[in-house]
């Protein structure tokens, strides 16, 4: 046990600022909520025992929980690999050894600073509007532009849009995996003839999986904890008819709408089994798609 | 351009706001002997200006208290107060509504103000209607800082540009919604603007619709009373005036079903020559917009039927975390008595309901507080006995009604369809709740 210690104690040192935070500040809330998700509890007065009567309602009578989930799972099967897949054009456009390449980096990576925030949501709103600016320039060009943020046949893919838009986290990490890979495989493949496509799927993708499998996880994990862009855009209830109504969403509308904190918490922790079990579903299959270069096999 | 100058307007009277409540909370030091009382309501730009000034003369006569404020807008500013309940940290004094109020009493949030009556709090000069309107099972909890009914507001410059003349060719105390569709079909025409706001998903408009056909929004029992033929008539009501061309494109209205900010009325934005509110909410509109609005009743069915209540706009109440009840009394006091705070606080949450108060705002009155005094003495009589309050539940029948009524306004199912599709869930939450 010691010797553990003493052999990873770096690591636990550079872990330690989240470690303090986790034990002094989060873990209690969350013991906490895991009680409350037992209870009837309205805030003002104490809480009381009501055993699984919330998870009984939400699976058996909450026609509003169904919605969210299929909402939350559009999202998350839609955005999640069309960001992957935009974050992994824009860097293998930028690995391509273009000048002043440190600008575009930053200049790319900015709206995933600036995505969660309240700002951008309301950015977009205006962005979306009938009277907005995709609508100006449609109008340009003779078209004529749907209600995206009222029609709920648009609402979620102004969303998706936007989620698209913050790929430069993912971005990052592929233009540094990228770099990782030998350039000679792709030198010998050229001798061999090979094109830009049998290049990409024969050299760069099997070798890039780690990485791919590694932003995967982590852009399902937040896509399905999105909640701030259409908290703003659907005006916090999930409106047009539900279809912004992310899990999130109705999450914050049962505590703080409805005052059913303990409902809220039930739902908290039914999000939190849905994200282990599709984390625990993509390490699964990752046994038969990713490589790692040091395995032995 | 209209609307630049309109944003710019926010920006300048947000930012007002902002620096009195620094000043007040920087410009005079809170020493040690202070006693501190929080005031916390729900605003907008306008009252809050009225507000954070009236705060400033009370704690300018009142050596020994300082009295802070805290605002927020009307969605944001039950969330907070909740996460204050649970956290034992409520203000002193916080503002309440009439259809809420009487959670927050049941729950013991909100506490009795009887024993302060008479010593740090004066309700001498209160009107009977308004001490009755805050007492619940005997005992006194509320003091009302203004009445209030439901109003419409009409852009006096497009009803002149098309003709309509308020008295004339369109009484605004007594129009029928065949007028209503008539006329706004005919500013449509004439000016290019349309008539009126889509109520379709206004729960307002609804439950006055309700009353006016003779039923109430909720049984003695606590169960839901509009009817399936109720729900449908009221949705085909709408749907003719926006199928005559009175009123935005139903899509354009199903952005704003359930959006509660006065800037996004179509008064405010241009979009339409009419909006509804409640009757104190007027001067806060006028001040978002250059043309003069006029006030008129909600329409109304051909059998007259009065479907609107008057009733308490808002309360202040005292907050059982206050840790000092005496001074926050006399705050509340002097909130609706002392002159010179109530010239500055004027109609914008209401008519007040001090005599005295009345009296001396009247000759100081604004133009658009004048349309506002002129409309209560309109409707005095004219209106509904005010029902019980609403049940628990009834903030999510009524999100349930704007989410279903999108549905109506986009066209994507028949109206007798989502009615009943309504009223099914209206009694599952009322059942649940």
């Amino acid at each position: 046990m010691l010797r553990f210690f003493r052999r990873n104690f770096a690591g636990y040192a550079f872990l330690s600022p989240w470690l303090i935070g986790f034990f002094l500040l989060a873990i209690g809330p969350i013991l906490a909520s895991l009680y409350l998700s037992f209870t009837k509890y309205n805030v003002v007065r104490p809480p009381q025992w009501i055993g699984l009567d919330n998870y009984f309602y939400m699976f058996q009578m909450d026609q509003r929980f169904w919605k969210a989930l299929q909402v939350t799972f559009s999202f998350v099967v839609i955005s999640v690999p069309l960001k992957l897949i935009f974050a992994l054009g824009v860097a293998m456009a930028l690995d391509k050894g273009i000048r002043a390449i440190g600008w575009y980096r930053a200049l790319f990576y900015l709206p995933s600073i600036l995505g969660g925030s309240i700002a951008v949501a309301i950015l977009w709103r205006q962005l979306f509007n009938y009277d907005g600016v995709i609508n100006s320039i449609l109008r340009l060009f003779g078209g004529d532009g749907p209600y995206w943020l009222s029609d709920p046949k648009y609402s979620l893919w102004t969303l998706i849009v936007l989620a698209i838009w913050q790929f430069g986290s993912p971005m990052l990490i592929f233009l540094a995996g990228l770099r990782a890979i030998p350039q000679e495989l792709y030198e010998a493949a050229e001798i061999d003839a090979a094109g830009p496509v049998r290049k990409f799927f024969a050299i760069t993708v099997p070798l890039l999986a780690p990485v791919i499998f590694f932003n995967l996880v982590l852009q399902m994990i937040e896509a399905f904890k999105s909640f701030s862009g259409a908290f703003i855009i659907s005006g916090g209830t999930g409106a047009p008819l539900d279809s912004l109504l992310f899990f999130t969403v109705y999450l914050y509308n049962e505590a703080f709408s409805f005052l059913r904190m303990g409902y809220a918490s039930a739902l908290a922790w039914v999000l939190l089994l849905i994200i282990a079990l599709f984390t625990a579903i993509a390490f699964w299959t990752s046994k038969y798609w990713v490589h790692y270069e040091n395995e032995r096999g | 351009m209209s609307k630049f100058n309109r944003r710019q307007f926010l920006h300048t009277s947000a930012g007002f706001a902002g620096s009195v409540a620094v000043m007040s909370a920087f410009g005079r030091p809170a020493f040690a002997q202070d006693t501190a009382v929080r005031h916390f309501w729900w605003g907008n730009p306008e009252r809050d200006k009225r507000t954070f000034a009236v705060i400033d003369i009370y704690n300018g006569k009142t050596p020994g208290v300082v009295v802070s404020g805290e605002t927020l807008g009307f969605a944001d500013y039950f969330t907070k107060l909740t996460t204050q309940i649970a956290g034992g940290n409520m203000p002193d004094v916080i503002q309440q509504g009439y259809g809420v109020l009487f959670e927050y009493i049941a729950n013991g949030a909100v506490v009795p103000l009887d024993d302060y009556v008479g010593k740090s709090l004066d309700i001498s000069k209160m009107d009977q209607s308004a001490i009755d309107a805050g007492t619940v099972g005997g005992k006194f909890y509320a003091l009302s800082i203004g009445a209030n009914s439901h109003m419409a507001v009409f852009n006096t410059r497009l009803f002149e540009e098309a003709g309509v003349k308020p008295g004339e060719t369109f009484d605004p105390f007594a129009y029928t919604y065949d007028e209503l569709k008539e006329f706004a079909a005919a500013i449509k025409e004439a000016t290019g603007v349309a008539g009126t706001d889509d109520n379709t998903a206004d729960y307002q408009n609804f439950s006055d619709f309700t009353v006016q056909k003779g039923a109430n929004l909720y049984n003695e029992d606590g169960s839901y009373g509009p009817t399936q033929e109720i729900v449908e008539e009221y949705w085909s009501t709408w749907a003719g005036i926006r199928d005559a061309g009175g009123t935005p494109p139903g899509p354009e209205s199903a952005a704003l079903a359930g959006v509660a900010e006065l800037s996004q009325l179509g008064v405010v934005t241009g979009k339409s020559a009419m909006s509804y509110l409640w009757s104190n909410q007027l001067v806060g509109v006028q001040g978002l917009m250059q043309d003069v609005l006029g006030a008129a009743v909600y329409p109304n069915t051909p059998a007259m039927i009065p479907g609107s209540v008057i009733q308490p706009s808002q309360f202040v109440c005292l907050t059982r975390d206050s840790g000092n009840p005496e001074a926050a009394t006399a705050y509340m006091s002097a909130f609706v008595n002392d002159l010179d705070m109530t010239a500055v606080l004027g109609l914008e949450r209401g008519i007040p309901s001090n005599s005295e108060v009345r009296a001396a705002l009247e000759p100081n009155l604004s133009p658009a507080e004048k349309v506002s005094v002129e409309f209560f003495d309109r409707i005095q009589g004219k209106t509904a006995p005010l029902t019980a309050p609403p049940p628990s539940g009834s903030a999510e029948v009524e999100q349930t009604f704007e989410r279903l009524a999108v549905s109506v306004l986009l066209g994507e199912r028949s109206i007798p369809e989502v009615a009943t599709d309504f009223l099914n869930q209206a009694k599952a939450i009322l059942a649940r709740a």
